[in-house]
């Protein structure tokens, strides 16, 4: 059997700047990303129909592709927000960001257009903001808990820091990603984004332990923790992008939403664990620590 | 020798799988009458399906309606208070007025018509003169119970199996009615549920060159509700019904006297010619006329008699079979305090999952997980080269799984997408710390001595138990705020990392011991 190797990285040969700089600019550009988004549209990010409120319907066109999105243009009115094509079968899944007509007569028009309505889901206007205050709140408090959590762990400054930083800047630069390839905040995303808070911390901590805790010099033990962590995370992201392309080819938005986050996710703490964490802890270890 | 004490971890571990497969598969253990929503057990398992994974309606929706806490009632009776402040309110009827005494002389007094503000509220009760504490939005928690218990009762009148009717409150305290429906369509649940169900009979008669409308019989005046009928043999759909001993000799007077129990009986018009018809008994629906008829002879005359309240019986005619269904529906089911404020711009969410797309939903999703679950494997295989230390590991990961859905088969909690999502992470985050067991223990060297691996076990572990401890943090918020379908993922998630790192993890460091220190 082929067993692959973590490649053993010369540390030595780069310094602490040179190493924290690529991650601490990818988090500069997320944050200027996620900034410029919310001055001029008003919000950090594009929120989806769970937050905004609005309608979507599932139907089933008996059509080709190009002739099925005209029929849909034509059937409703007002003309849905977004369409998009589920891979596996000739459905449309249709949104419709409207106050005034209910989802009730969209049904209809979908059935009067000869269309088979198979799911329809609608969301009130203010029912979407009280959940956009609850998905914040949740997201809030669970980083906080987080990093209440690893302060109590590790009870020092820097290596306490290093980690809450890192996590940090798993979930900034996902939501940056979102933006740039329109994906909109939905209830899935945010429980990716919870759940990111969860998985990133894994290989921080894990790496925290094995320089703070064991002994061992600070290259050999960067490596077996690294040993361990990259497999873990290439597990995880090997496991995100298939579910997320299995569940996109099938139409189940919310796994595939939840997979491309976590997919974003993974590889940004690739790089902020072993790059940005492990700076940091480097400097505490030889310069930070004045005994 | 002391084989089972060594490895009792992985004894525990097999008895909850044995335990879980138990649950999954017996047939004893199914649910009977399930009252959770979604289907029952379906196929060979004991699993439940959400509306997700079978096909339904889901409503989740305020009840309209404002409150005013600490009203002094000032010495007036409960229907007098209705009464007066409705006069104080435009388009509010008493019906709409709801007064809770809560001790002698004071009470709530709540509104539940679509646009009365809390405001406004206040300023009819301090023009009617009562004296009172604070207004606000929705209305009170016997409002609400009341309401449930109708609704429950609607669905089940319907013929709607498997439907919930339960209240969730969210942590900023607002309460929210959850409906679900498995197998039914989003319109007819949202028809059943949308009307009040407001059924009285009115009497139509000329009086004095007009035409007057007085209510004869209300929701409470019945003392049985029969069966809708198709009718046939020239009679049209009815519902037959029993009218209460107590109201009976005084609702026969009435007829007698508005001259619609005349001699020979009475023909009504009321359709067709409204202003010259004989007087007409009217079957009010949420205040329209659902249909409006007259009196044979027999019957009339039995009224005039005095007989017909000794045996009280009446039918009420409709014009079709549906409408008398739903006559029946609403007068055994009682009509709903307040309304459900769904509709294009009321305050909840809705959503309809086809049956059919719900069995898609359920082979797909399925299809998801175990493709991820292989995909898992192979880098798991690649890396480490070694059966011994990677097919334990995936059967340590996929045995987490089968004793969630034990448990989840076990209290009969329905699956949804969110839930099967959950499996797939808690695998992701299983694995995540077989590796490290399986890393730490097989680090420098080989091992030989227990003693070794109990150490190198015990470090590995302080590395799991934090990465649980986060993850259980980072995923409360969602298992206790009220986020609608994502409740399901965080509670799998939290239990899969609870079931990993007491059970199943300890197991595998044990497997893993037994195949390296032979």
């Amino acid at each position: 059997m082929v067993a692959f190797e973590v490649p053993e990285i010369d540390y030595t040969r780069y310094t602490n700047r040179q190493l924290a700089a690529i991650p601490l600019a990818i988090l500069a550009i997320a944050l200027i990303i996620i900034g410029g988004w919310y001055a001029v549209t008003g919000a950090p990010v594009n929120p989806g129909l769970d937050f905004t409120g609005g309608a979507e319907l599932r139907v089933a066109v008996d059509a080709p592709d190009g002739q099925a999105r005209e029929q849909i243009q034509q059937a409703f009115d007002p003309a849905p927000e977004t369409i998009r094509s589920v891979p596996n079968d000739n459905t449309y899944i249709l949104t419709f960001q409207t106050e005034s007509v209910g989802v009730s007569s969209l049904e209809e028009q979908a059935r009067a257009a000869g269309f088979e309505v198979e799911s329809s889901y609608t969301v009130s206007a203010s029912f979407g903001s009280r959940t956009q205050l609850l998905a914040l709140g949740g997201v809030a408090f669970a980083f906080l808990g987080m990093s209440a959590l690893v302060f109590l762990m590790f009870r020092t400054f820097v290596p306490s820091v290093a980690v809450v930083l890192s996590a940090f800047s798993d979930i900034v630069v996902p939501v940056a990603l979102m933006n740039l390839l329109g994906i909109q905040l939905t209830l899935g995303t945010v429980a990716a984004l919870l759940m990111l808070i969860g998985y990133s911390v894994d290989s921080d901590i894990l790496l925290n332990n094995h320089i703070l805790r064991r002994s061992g010099g600070f290259y050999e033990s960067t490596h077996r923790a690294m040993r361990t962590g990259v497999t873990m995370t290439l597990t995880s992201l090997a496991a995100m992008v298939v579910m997320t392309l299995v569940a996109t080819l099938f139409g189940i938005q919310l796994l595939a939403a939840i997979g491309t986050v976590l997919v974003f996710g993974l590889t940004t703490d690739l790089v902020n664990t072993y790059m940005l964490n492990l700076s940091l802890l480097r400097w505490y270890k030889y310069e930070g620590v004045s005994n | 020798m002391g084989t089972v004490r060594d490895n009792w971890r992985i004894f525990v571990l097999i008895f909850v799988l044995l335990a879980s497969l138990f649950a999954l598969f017996s047939p004893t253990m199914a649910q009977e009458g399930t009252d959770t929503p979604g289907l029952a057990s379906s196929g060979p398992t004991n699993l439940e399906y959400g509306l997700q994974l079978s096909g339904g309606t889901r409503i989740r929706a305020p009840l309209v309606g404002v409150t005013a806490d600490s009203v002094e009632f000032g010495g007036d009776g409960a229907p007098a208070i209705e009464q007066n402040v409705a006069n104080q309110l435009d388009n509010v009827t008493v019906a709409d007025v709801i007064v809770r005494p809560q001790t002698q002389t004071s009470g709530t007094v709540e509104v539940t018509t679509d646009g009365v503000t809390p405001d406004e509220l206040g300023t009819a009760l301090d023009r009617a003169g009562y004296s009172y504490g604070s207004t606000r939005d929705g209305v009170t928690e016997a409002t609400r119970t009341q309401a449930i218990d109708i609704l429950s009762s609607k669905i089940n009148e319907a013929g709607l199996s498997g439907g919930t009717v339960q209240q969730i409150q969210t942590p900023t305290g607002e309460n929210y009615i959850l409906i679900e429906v498995p197998n039914e369509d989003r319109q007819s649940v949202v028809d059943l549920v949308n009307e009040r169900g407001n059924v009285r009979v009115d009497v139509y008669y000329p009086s004095g060159g007009d035409y007057q409308q007085d209510t004869v019989l209300e929701q409470d005046d019945f003392q049985s509700i029969g069966n809708a009928r198709q009718g046939g043999d020239g009679q049209l759909p009815n519902v037959p019904v029993v009218v209460r001993e107590d109201v009976a000799p005084q609702y026969q007077q009435r007829m007698v006297e508005t001259g619609i129990a005349d001699q020979g009986g009475s023909r009504c018009r009321y359709q067709s010619s409204p202003d010259e018809t004989d007087p007409c008994l009217l079957l009010i629906v949420d205040g329209n006329v659902v249909n409006a008829f007259g009196m044979s002879p027999d019957l009339a005359a039995s009224m005039r008699s005095g007989e017909w309240a000794q045996d009280p019986r009446f039918i009420l005619q409709t014009t079709n079979f549906s409408e008398a269904r739903e006559v029946a529906i609403n007068l055994r089911a009682g009509a709903l305090p307040a309304a459900l404020d769904i509709g294009p711009d009321g305050d909840g969410t809705s959503s309809y999952i086809a049956p059919s797309q719900g069995a898609e939903f359920r082979v797909d999703s399925l299809l998801t997980g175990i493709i991820a679950v292989l995909a898992v494997a192979g880098v798991v295989f690649l890396r480490y080269g070694e059966v011994e230390v990677a097919l334990p590991m995936i059967v340590t990961a996929l045995s987490e799984v089968v004793i969630l859905l034990g448990f989840a088969a076990g209290i009969g909690y329905p699956l949804d997408l969110s839930v099967i999502a959950g499996f797939i992470a808690v695998i992701g985050t299983g694995v995540d710390d077989l590796i490290i067991i399986a890393d730490e223990v097989m680090a420098q060297g080989d091992v030989n001595s227990r003693r070794v691996f109990q150490s190198r076990f015990r470090k590995a572990f302080w590395v799991i138990g934090a990465a649980a401890a986060t993850t259980i943090i980072a995923m409360s918020p969602l298992a206790v705020l009220s986020l609608g379908d994502l409740q399901g993922f965080a509670i799998f998630t939290i239990l899969g990392v609870i079931v990993g790192v007491l059970l199943t993890r300890p197991a595998y460091g044990d497997i893993l011991r037994a195949l390296l220190t032979r």
